[in-house]
């Protein structure tokens, strides 16, 4: 019993990362990123493919998992999504925009690694790092589910700090509630959203590798995965709420880690989209969301 | 052409049921609602399809009507259930709602077989039935983009405020737009199933939603044409460019995204424009001397407000 709750808290952990800088991203510069599953996986990947070449100790391969996510997310914000805010005549469609080109985006570091891994699963078993468990008496800990829960929690709680009473947090936090008003008060929105997308794309990369070093191995198709459980998590706390992802992030690994012990677990992949429903029907805002007057 | 026509038969029947299932998306999208049911409906049609055919044995086009009337069915009452929802949350909730669908399929037990599916619906359906339900398809879209409810539709997308103050009933559109899509999907599903002879929960899932995107936004969202364009291109491309091979998923990728950034109107846009410079040249170039000053000079107001709006919006 205990071991599940750990087990479901280092899912709901890696779900957390993951989750948060989607939340973040949407919820103040209004981008849905639907990419940053395979910014996660190819993260992973490229610290799979040095670690392969060079036995690196686990610090290194999560920096360079998260640099390479970071760089990614930038990448994708310049060349794809800052055209797309830029040129579209109304916020609807470039949401829009956005969504649709997020799909084709994220098909092209899946076909990059499917192609170089034959759709094997790949892992870090060439590094310097090796998992081991203390036994606690009543449930057994790793510590890479250490680093996992310490990380997700500590990242968390920084960042809704930050968001609360950094300078720079409370502008993000302006333009997600009105982004001209928020430019007329001197806000940089560009330098914002790049600094978020960073952000969100580093704290993919960690999620990346720290799934892969929990898993010993992860498949390119995992990302694909985890953006539909992310979004469960994000819909169910409310769009750009921190302490939001946070319990929809554990509540979600709770239900699954739940039916998995319980069932024989052929219906665990439903639950993130029964959630989703569910959620979007009943209170759209989430658990912790602000209230958005709709008129049509 | 009949050799032709024989030995690339499944390249065209999957070229009409493409079709389908892109139409499914870009009906609804067409008119502002960002609806992925069309996926959910697809499966629901194949499912439905292939039961009674292998159970009942009943006739391909009652197996396919009835996936169709079903499905519609369910469309209505989904269309009720997400009301309230518009933009990328109709979007996420219409994506579970199919993904949801494929897991219930996989523990279907022996209703749906499982995670292997259902094998054996043979039926009598052909390439001439596809051909003609989407020929008839097609021209009822075509007929509905043009007229007053053409119009119609283009206010529910451009403004849906202004809409409903101008007397159109929004809502009642949105319901109607969420049934076609469903019939659309599962009259997509049905005639897959039935022409393959099986189904499994593979053929539905994320990728499905991804294809129909891809069609729909390379070839243009904004008619029945810009679909029939990417359904054309996605299904035949592989067999044009087979030196592209293991490398076709990233051309796709590419030329989703090249399209959803700069091209957001699709090739169909594109060609449009074309052809409306093409023809303003034309006309312009003969009227040289005094008559040329005149459509210059009607056109001046039109430019500034463009070039003005435009600088605004780069703003």
């Amino acid at each position: 019993m205990a071991q599940d709750v750990l087990n479901a808290l280092t899912l709901g952990s890696l779900y957390l990362l993951f989750a948060l800088g989607m939340s973040l991203a949407w919820g103040t510069i209004g981008i849905l990123n639907f990419a940053h599953g395979s910014i996660f996986m190819f993260a992973a990947f490229s610290a799979h493919l040095i670690v392969r070449d060079v036995a690196l100790p686990i610090v290194a391969v999560i920096a360079f998992g998260v640099l390479v996510g970071a760089a990614l997310s930038v990448l994708l914000q310049v060349l794809a999504f800052e055209p797309i805010q830029r040129r579209a005549e109304d916020h609807r469609k470039a949401e829009l925009q956005i969504l649709v080109g997020g799909i084709g985006i994220a098909i092209i570091p899946l076909a990059i690694a499917q192609h170089l891994t034959r759709s094997v699963p790949f892992g870090y078993s060439a590094g310097t790092f090796s998992v081991t468990t203390w036994d606690l008496g009543f449930v057994r800990l790793s510590n890479i589910q250490l680093i996992t829960l310490v990380t997700a929690f500590g990242l968390a709680g920084l960042i809704g700090w930050w968001l609360r009473a950094a300078r720079p947090g409370l502008a993000l936090r302006a333009i997600g509630v009105d982004s001209e008003v928020a430019t007329m008060m001197g806000v940089d929105r560009r330098r914002l959203a790049l600094l978020t997308m960073a952000v969100a794309g580093g704290l993919a990369g960690l999620a990346g590798v720290l799934l892969t070093y929990y898993l010993g191995s992860i498949a390119p198709e995992t990302g694909d995965a985890f953006l539909l459980k992310a979004f469960a998590a994000i819909i169910l706390g409310g769009v750009g709420s921190i302490a939001g992802v946070v319990v929809g992030a554990l509540v979600l690994a709770g239900i699954e880690t739940f039916v998995l012990v319980t069932t024989n677990g052929s219906w665990t992949p439903a639950i993130a989209f029964g959630l989703i429903f569910f959620m979007l029907l009943v209170r759209p805002n989430g658990l912790f969301g602000r209230q958005e007057v709709r008129r049509t | 052409m009949s050799t032709w026509y024989l030995s690339h038969q499944i390249l065209i029947q999957s070229t009409f049921i493409s079709l389908l299932l892109a139409l499914s998306i870009q009906v609804p999208l067409r008119a502002g609602v960002f609806s992925f049911a069309g996926i959910g409906s697809y499966a629901i049609g194949a499912y439905t399809a292939a039961i009674l055919t292998i159970r009942f044995q009943v006739p391909g086009i009652v197996a396919i009507g009835a996936g169709v009337l079903f499905a519609a069915v369910v469309g209505y009452l989904l269309a009720l259930l997400v009301a309230r929802l518009s933009g990328l949350y109709l979007g996420m909730a219409t994506i579970s709602f199919a993904l949801f669908l494929a897991v219930v399929a996989t523990n279907g037990g022996d209703l749906t077989g499982g995670a292997t599916g259902l094998y054996g619906a043979i039926s009598t359906v052909t390439t001439e039935h596809v051909l003609a339900v989407t020929a008839i398809v097609v021209l009822l879209l075509a007929a509905n983009e043009r007229g007053a409810f053409g119009r119609r539709v283009d206010a529910v997308r451009e403004d849906p405020q202004l809409a409903v103050s101008l007397g159109i009933d929004v809502i009642r559109l949105r319901r109607t737009v969420f049934v076609i899509s469903g019939a659309l999907g599962a009259c997509a599903g049905g005639m897959n199933s039935l022409l393959r002879t099986t189904v499994s929960p593979e053929t539905i899932g994320f990728h499905l939603v991804v294809t129909a995107l891809t069609m729909i936004i390379v070839g243009g969202a904004l008619s029945w044409a810009g679909a029939a364009i990417g359904a054309v291109i996605f299904t035949w491309l592989p067999t044009v460019l087979q030196f592209v091979g293991e490398w076709q998923l990233l051309v796709y990728g590419f030329l989703v995204a090249i399209a959803a950034v700069y091209f957001p109107t699709g090739l169909l846009g594109l060609l449009q424009s074309g052809w409306r410079w093409f023809r303003a040249r034309g006309r312009r170039i003969p009227a040289e001397g005094a008559g040329a000053l005149e459509p210059d000079a009607a056109e001046e107001p039109e430019r500034v407000l463009s070039a003005l709006s435009s600088a605004e919006a780069r703003q």
